[in-house]
C-alpha cells in the first residue's frame, strides 16, 4: 500500500474518531462539523459533493452517518480510507457504550439510579414521538405513504408478523409497481 | 453459537432499517424472539443510547450485544450493524456517480419509511402501555413527565440531553424521595 494511502486513512481515522466522541443527537451535527472541516478549511470536497454523499448514504440501507463516512472515505482514499472512516466514528460509540454497560447492572440496583431510570424512562415515548413527526413529516408527502403506513400498523398491533418480513414485502411491492409502470410508460410510447 | 447469531441479528437489523429511530423497532424484536434482554432493559437501552455520544444504531448495539455476550458479543453486534456500510455502501461508492442518477433506491424508500413509521408507532403503543400503565394501574406521575417532555420538546425545541436530563431528576424527586409507586 501506498505510503499516503496509510496517510490518509489515518487522518480519516482521527476525524471521524473526534467528532464520534462529541456528538449528541446523531446525523446532522456530525454532516455540520465534516462541512467545516472539508468543505472549508481542508477544501478536499466541494458542498454539492457532500449534499450527494448524504443523498445516497441516506437512501441505502444501515446507519446514515456511517454509510455517509463510507462514500466519504472511500473519495478521499480509496476502500481503505472507507474502511478507515468507519471505524474512525464507529470506536468511540464502542468504547464509551462498554464503559457504560459495565456499569448497568450496579446503577440499576442503585435505588436514586433506579428512580432517575424510571423517570428517563417516561420521557422515551415523547422522544420517540417527536422523532416519528419529523420522520412523517418528510415521508408523508408522497400520496401512497398514509395508508402504507396504516396497513402497516394494524399489521404491527394485531398481528405477530416480523419487521423484517414486512420490510421485505414492501421493498417486493415498491419493485414491482416500479416495474409495472415502466412497462406500461414502454407501451405507450 | 452466540455472537454468530447476535452478527446475524444485527446484520438483519442493519439491513432493514435506514438508521436512527427506525432501528429500535427491528432490535426490540429482535431482543424478544431470542429472549436476550428483557422489556425494561429495551427502553433503558433507548434512553442510554440517546444520552451517550455517536450515531443511535451503533450505540444500540453495543449495548445489546454487551448486556448479551460481553464486550465480544458487543463487537460481533457492532460489527453486524456495519455490514451495510461495508458491504453495499463500498460498492455505492465505487459506482457513486452512475448511482446518483438512479431511482430503485428512492423508489424503495417512498415504502419503507411510512412502513417504519408505522413500526415506531407500534413501539410507542407497547412503551406506553409499560411505562405509564404499568401492572394495570396508571402511573400519574409518570404520565406527567411525558406529557411535559413531549411538550418542552415540541413546543420549547429542548434537545434530546437536556430531556433525559430533567426526567432524570424529575424521576429522582418523584419515585426516591416522594417514594411515589
Amino acid at each position: 500500500m501506498k505510503k499516503e494511502k496509510i496517510k490518509n486513512g489515518l487522518m480519516l481515522f482521527a476525524f471521524f474518531f473526534k467528532i464520534g466522541c462529541f456528538t449528541f443527537g446523531g446525523g446532522w451535527s456530525i454532516l455540520a462539523q465534516m462541512e467545516q472541516e472539508f468543505v472549508d478549511k481542508k477544501k478536499l470536497i466541494t458542498k454539492e459533493e457532500l449534499l450527494d454523499m448524504v443523498a445516497v448514504g441516506k437512501s441505502v440501507p444501515g446507519i446514515m452517518i456511517t454509510n455517509i463516512s463510507m462514500l466519504f472515505g472511500y473519495y478521499v482514499g480509496g476502500w481503505f480510507g472507507g474502511v478507515c472512516a468507519v471505524l474512525g466514528m464507529t470506536c468511540p460509540a464502542v468504547l464509551i457504550l462498554s464503559f457504560v454497560t459495565a456499569f448497568y447492572k450496579v446503577l440499576k440496583s442503585n435505588v436514586w439510579c433506579y428512580a432517575a431510570l424510571r423517570g428517563i424512562r417516561c420521557a422515551v415515548v415523547p422522544i420517540m414521538g417527536s422523532a416519528a413527526l419529523s420522520l412523517g413529516k418528510e415521508a408523508f408527502r408522497k400520496k401512497m405513504a398514509v395508508p402504507i403506513c396504516a396497513v402497516a400498523l394494524v399489521l404491527c398491533v394485531f398481528t405477530d408478523i416480523s419487521n423484517v418480513l414486512m420490510i421485505v414485502a414492501g421493498i417486493i411491492l415498491a419493485l414491482s409497481v416500479r416495474a409495472v409502470k415502466k412497462a406500461k410508460g414502454g407501451q405507450m410510447a | 453459537m452466540i455472537y454468530l447469531r447476535l452478527f446475524a441479528a444485527f446484520m438483519k437489523i442493519g439491513f432493514t432499517s435506514f438508521g436512527g429511530m427506525s432501528m429500535i423497532p427491528v432490535i426490540m424484536q429482535e431482543m424478544k424472539v431470542n429472549q436476550w434482554m428483557t422489556a425494561e432493559d429495551l427502553t433503558n437501552l433507548i434512553a442510554i443510547a440517546e444520552m451517550t455520544p455517536g450515531p443511535l444504531g451503533i450505540n444500540c448495539a453495543t449495548f445489546a450485544g454487551m448486556q448479551t455476550a460481553g464486550v465480544l458479543g458487543g463487537i460481533a453486534s457492532v460489527m453486524g450493524v456495519l455490514m451495510p456500510a461495508y458491504t453495499l455502501t463500498l460498492g455505492v461508492a465505487v459506482c457513486f456517480a452512475k448511482f446518483r442518477g438512479n431511482d430503485i433506491m428512492s423508489c424503495m424508500l417512498d415504502v419503507i419509511k411510512p412502513i417504519c413509521i408505522a413500526m415506531i408507532l407500534a413501539v410507542i403503543l407497547n412503551l406506553m402501555q409499560e411505562n405509564y400503565f404499568p401492572n394495570a394501574r396508571i402511573d400519574w406521575f409518570g404520565c406527567g413527565i411525558g406529557i411535559v417532555m413531549f411538550y418542552l420538546i415540541l413546543k420549547r425545541n429542548w434537545s434530546v440531553p437536556k430531556v433525559i436530563t430533567l426526567a432524570a431528576v424529575l424521576g429522582m424527586v418523584g419515585y426516591g424521595v416522594l417514594g411515589m409507586a
